[in-house]
C-alpha cells in the first residue's frame, strides 16, 4: 500500500470551468480518505485526477514517491470500484474476477492464486462457479469489488460504489467495507455525496464545495468543530440549525439577541471572550445550534435558563428511537430531535433550552467559524 | 475470424471435462492453441497428415483430426492418446470446432452487414435482403452507440465491451475506424433513453474501472427502422464531436441534449467569423482575463442572478456589478439584459467552436 500526495492540484477543463481549485491533501499509508460534497463540487474530477481519467491541468500528484502526472491509468498501481459496475452475465464468479488479469496478461498460476485470494477476503470462495445470475445484489457488490481486489493495488478509488443499491443493502455493504478495510489494510479514496457514508467509513474527510476544500478532519471534528456555515449545514441530518443574531453587551454579559423580539441567549464566557476580541459586539453573526442540542426535558430546562426559550410545535415526525419537532424561534426554521417520551404535540406551546456548550457562532459575511 | 483465445478456451473446457490433452494447429504446423506444451515434433506428422486422403490418423502416440471450414482444410487437432475413447473425443471436438467456425463467419459476415449498413454503402433492397438471410429483425427498435478511447486501437477496450455484451445476440459490436468502437444496440419494448443513458454509463465505467482507460460514449436518436441506424450512427457522431466542444466535462453525450450547440456545430466557418466581429468588433472574447471568464460562466450558470453569482464567487455584489458594468463597457453587451446574455453566451459558443476547428484542421 502507499501514501499519495496532492499538491496544488487545480482541474480547467477546455471550456474554462474550473472544477478544482487548488487541492491540497498529504494521505497516510492505509488511510480511509472520504471526499464528500454537493453534485458538482469536484469530488469525482478529483478522484479521476487520481485515477489518470482526467489530465491535471495544474500541481502534482505524488502516488508512494513517484511523481504520477504523465503515467497511464493502468502504470498507477491502482483498482477502481465505480457507481455503474456490470458483471459479466456469462462468466463465472471466478472468470468476472479474473477477467482484469487475463486482459493484462497475468500468468495463469498467478491469476489462480490472487483471485482465490481476495474471494477469502469477501467470503465469495463457495460461490466461484456461479454465474451473476444467481447472486444475490450484495454478493454481485462483492465481486465487483473482487475485480478491484484482485489487482492487488496500492490505492483503492472508489466512486458512490454503493450509490445503485437500495438502502438496506447499502447499510450492509457499509459494513462490509469497512471490513474489507480492515483486512486489506489498504489506502482508500472513496467519493460520496452521502455524509452517513462519510461519517461511518472514513478515518478523514474532506468536504468539498464549488471545486475548493472547505475543510479535512476526522468525522467527529467535522461534526463538532465545522470550520464554517457550508460543513455545518452539510454534515449532519436533520441540518444543524441556523439563527441569526445581533450580538450585545448586556453588563458583564454577551448575549445574541435574536430577531426584533425579545429572544436572548447568554453566551457562555469562553466564547464571549472570542465575540469581544473579534470585534462583533453590535454586529449580526450566524449562531448554529445542532437539534439534538435542543433538549425539552424539565431538569435540562431548569438547570439552563440562560438559552430557555417557548415556541409552538409546528410538527411532530416520531421515526421509532427519537422525534424530530419542528418549530421556529423569532421567524427562523428550526428543528430538535428530542425523546420519543417528550409530551409534546402540535399545537403545543412548550418551553426548550439550547446546550450553550454546543453552541457554534459563525461571522455572516464570511461564513466562517468564530468560535465552536 | 474465430481468435485463438476462442480455441484456448474450447480445449481448456474440454480438456477439463476429459482429461484428455488437446492441441490445435494450423495447416503449416503453426500452434495455434494447446492443452500441453508443444514444439517442432509434429511439424513433419501434421505436414503428411495434411496431403494425405484420411481426415484422422493415429500419429506418436497421438490422434489426429481433420477441422474443415465447409469443404475447405482449415485446421488440425491432435488429441493426446491412441485408445478408442481418445479418438472419439477428438471426433467430438473436431465437430466442435468445425461448428465454432460457422458461426463465426456468420459473425463475421453480420459484422461487415452492419459496417456498411453504418456508412451508407447498401442500397434500402440490399439492406432487407441480407438481414433477411442473416436472421437480422429489420422493424427493431435500435440506437447506435459511438464509444471513443484516449488510444486508438485500444484492443483491451474493444475486447471489455464486446465480453460485456457477448451474450447479447441482438446487439451489434464492430468498428469503422480506429478511432472508436460502434455498439448497435437493440433496444426491448418499454426501454428509452433512460435505459441507454444506463448503457452508456456503465460502459463508461466499466472501461474506466477494468480496461483502465479514459472513455467517452455518445449516443444518436432511437430509431425504428433498420435502414435508420446510419442516421443514428451520423447523429451520435456528431454528438460525440459537439461534446468535445461544448461539454467536455461530460463522458456521455446524447445527441438529443446537444441543444444550441448542435446548431452553431453546422455553422460555416466565413459566417461564425462575421458574426464574431461584428459583435466584439475584432476582439475575441477568449482574450478576457481568466478573472472575466469565471465571472461569465458563473453568471450565466446562476441563470444571471447576481446575488447568487456574488455569494458563490465569494465576492461582494457590488464587486460583480462593477465586473458586468466593465464588460458592458468594453463590449456593448449588458449580461443582466436577457437579449444581450444569450447573444454572449452564443457568441462564446462560436468561438469554441471556431477555435476547436482552427485546432483540429492542423
Amino acid at each position: 500500500m502507499a501514501s499519495l500526495s496532492l499538491r496544488h492540484i487545480t482541474k480547467v477543463y477546455p471550456n474554462g470551468f474550473v472544477a478544482v481549485k487548488d487541492f491540497n491533501l498529504e494521505i497516510k499509508d492505509k488511510e480511509f480518505i472520504i471526499f464528500v460534497g454537493p453534485s458538482g463540487c469536484g469530488k469525482s474530477t478529483t478522484l479521476r485526477m487520481v485515477a489518470g481519467l482526467e489530465e491535471i491541468s495544474s500541481g502534482e500528484l505524488y502516488i508512494g514517491e513517484k511523481l504520477v502526472n504523465d503515467v497511464e491509468p493502468k502504470d498507477r498501481d491502482i483498482a477502481m470500484v465505480f457507481q455503474n459496475y456490470a458483471l459479466y452475465p456469462h462468466m463465472t464468479v471466478y472468470d468476472n474476477m479474473a477477467f482484469g488479469l487475463k486482459l493484462r496478461k497475468v500468468p495463469k498460476a498467478e491469476i489462480e492464486r490472487l483471485v482465490k485470494e481476495a474471494a477469502k477476503i469477501l467470503d465469495l470462495e463457495h460461490l466461484l462457479d456461479r454465474k451473476p445470475k444467481a447472486l444475490s445484489g450484495g454478493q454481485r457488490q462483492r465481486v465487483a469489488m473482487g475485480r478491484a481486489i484482485v489487482r492487488d493495488p496500492k490505492v483503492f478509488l472508489m466512486d458512490e460504489p454503493l450509490s445503485n443499491l437500495d438502502a438496506k443493502l447499502r447499510v450492509q455493504m457499509r459494513v462490509e467495507i469497512a471490513k474489507i478495510h480492515k483486512r486489506l489494510g489498504a489506502t482508500i479514496i472513496y467519493v460520496t455525496h452521502d455524509q452517513t457514508e462519510a461519517m461511518t467509513l472514513g478515518t478523514r474527510i474532506v468536504v468539498m464545495k464549488d471545486g475548493i476544500v472547505q475543510q479535512v478532519d476526522s468525522p467527529k471534528n467535522l461534526y463538532d468543530k465545522p470550520v464554517n456555515l457550508f460543513v455545518a449545514g452539510f454534515m449532519g441530518s436533520p441540518q444543524m440549525n441556523f439563527i441569526d443574531a445581533v450580538v450585545e453587551q448586556e453588563g458583564d454579559d454577551i448575549v445574541l439577541h435574536i430577531g426584533q423580539g425579545r429572544q436572548y441567549i447568554k453566551v457562555p464566557a469562553n466564547q464571549a471572550k472570542l465575540l469581544v476580541e473579534g470585534g462583533y459586539i453590535g454586529r449580526t453573526v450566524v449562531m448554529g445550534i445542532r437539534p439534538e442540542d435542543i433538549h425539552d426535558e424539565e431538569s435540562f430546562i431548569q438547570n439552563s435558563q440562560d438559552s430557555a426559550f417557548t415556541t409552538t410545535i409546528r410538527l411532530y415526525e416520531l421515526l421509532g428511537a427519537e422525534v424530530y419537532l419542528y418549530f421556529d424561534i423569532e421567524g427562523y426554521d428550526c428543528t430538535a430531535r428530542v425523546n420519543p417520551r417528550t409530551q409534546a404535540r402540535i399545537g403545543d406551546n412548550v418551553t426548550m433550552a439550547m446546550d450553550l456548550s454546543k453552541l457554534h457562532i459563525f461571522d455572516k459575511d464570511t461564513e466562517q467559524v468564530i468560535t465552536n | 475470424m474465430i481468435s485463438n483465445q476462442i480455441l484456448q478456451t474450447t480445449i481448456d473446457g474440454i480438456k477439463e471435462i476429459s482429461r484428455v490433452d488437446f492441441c490445435v494447429s494450423d495447416t503449416d504446423g503453426k500452434v495455434i492453441a494447446s492443452t500441453f506444451e508443444v514444439g517442432n515434433e509434429f511439424n513433419n506428422a501434421i505436414s503428411s497428415f495434411v496431403n494425405s486422403e484420411a481426415d484422422s490418423q493415429v500419429v506418436q502416440d497421438h490422434q489426429f483430426f481433420k477441422v474443415y471450414d465447409e469443404t475447405q482444410l482449415e485446421l488440425i487437432l491432435i488429441a493426446q492418446g491412441s485408445n478408442e475413447d481418445t479418438y472419439m473425443i477428438g471426433k467430438m471436438v473436431t465437430f466442435q470446432i468445425q461448428n465454432l467456425l460457422v458461426a463465426y463467419k456468420e459473425r463475421f459476415d453480420k459484422d461487415n452487414f452492419i459496417k456498411n449498413l453504418l456508412l451508407d454503402n447498401l442500397l434500402l433492397v440490399d439492406i432487407y435482403n441480407r438481414a433477411k438471410k442473416l436472421h437480422i429483425q429489420t422493424d427493431a427498435k435500435r440506437v447506435v452507440c459511438i464509444i471513443e478511447t484516449k488510444n486508438e486501437k485500444d484492443s483491451v477496450a474493444l475486447e471489455t465491451v464486446r465480453t460485456l455484451f457477448i451474450g447479447k445476440s441482438k446487439d451489434f459490436i464492430t468498428a469503422v475506424d480506429e478511432k472508436s468502437i460502434i455498439l448497435v444496440k437493440e433496444l426491448e419494448d418499454g426501454q428509452g433513453y433512460e435505459e441507454i443513458e444506463r448503457v452508456c454509463n456503465t460502459i463508461v465505467d466499466m472501461l474506466n474501472t477494468e480496461a483502465m482507460v479514459k472513455a467517452n460514449v455518445s449516443y444518436g436518436t432511437i430509431v425504428k427502422e433498420l435502414k435508420e441506424v446510419s442516421r443514428s450512427y451520423k447523429e451520435a457522431k456528431m454528438a460525440l464531436d459537439v461534446g468535445k466542444i461544448f461539454y467536455s466535462t461530460k463522458n456521455v453525450i446524447a445527441y438529443n441534449n446537444l441543444g444550441i450547440g448542435r446548431l452553431i456545430y453546422q455553422l460555416p466557418i466565413p459566417l461564425c467569423k462575421m458574426f464574431i466581429k461584428e459583435i466584439f468588433d475584432g476582439k475575441s472574447p477568449d482574450e478576457f482575463d481568466e478573472e472575466t471568464l469565471s465571472t461569465i460562466n458563473k453568471f450565466f450558470e446562476n441563470s444571471l442572478n447576481v446575488s447568487e453569482t456574488s455569494r458563490q464567487l465569494y465576492i461582494h455584489r457590488n464587486t460583480l456589478v462593477y465586473r458586468l458594468d466593465k464588460l458592458q463597457k468594453s463590449t456593448g453587451l449588458d449580461l443582466r439584459v436577457f437579449e444581450d446574455a444569450i447573444t454572449f453566451k452564443i457568441a462564446l459558443m462560436v468561438v469554441k467552436y471556431m477555435n476547436y476547428m482552427e485546432n483540429t484542421e492542423y
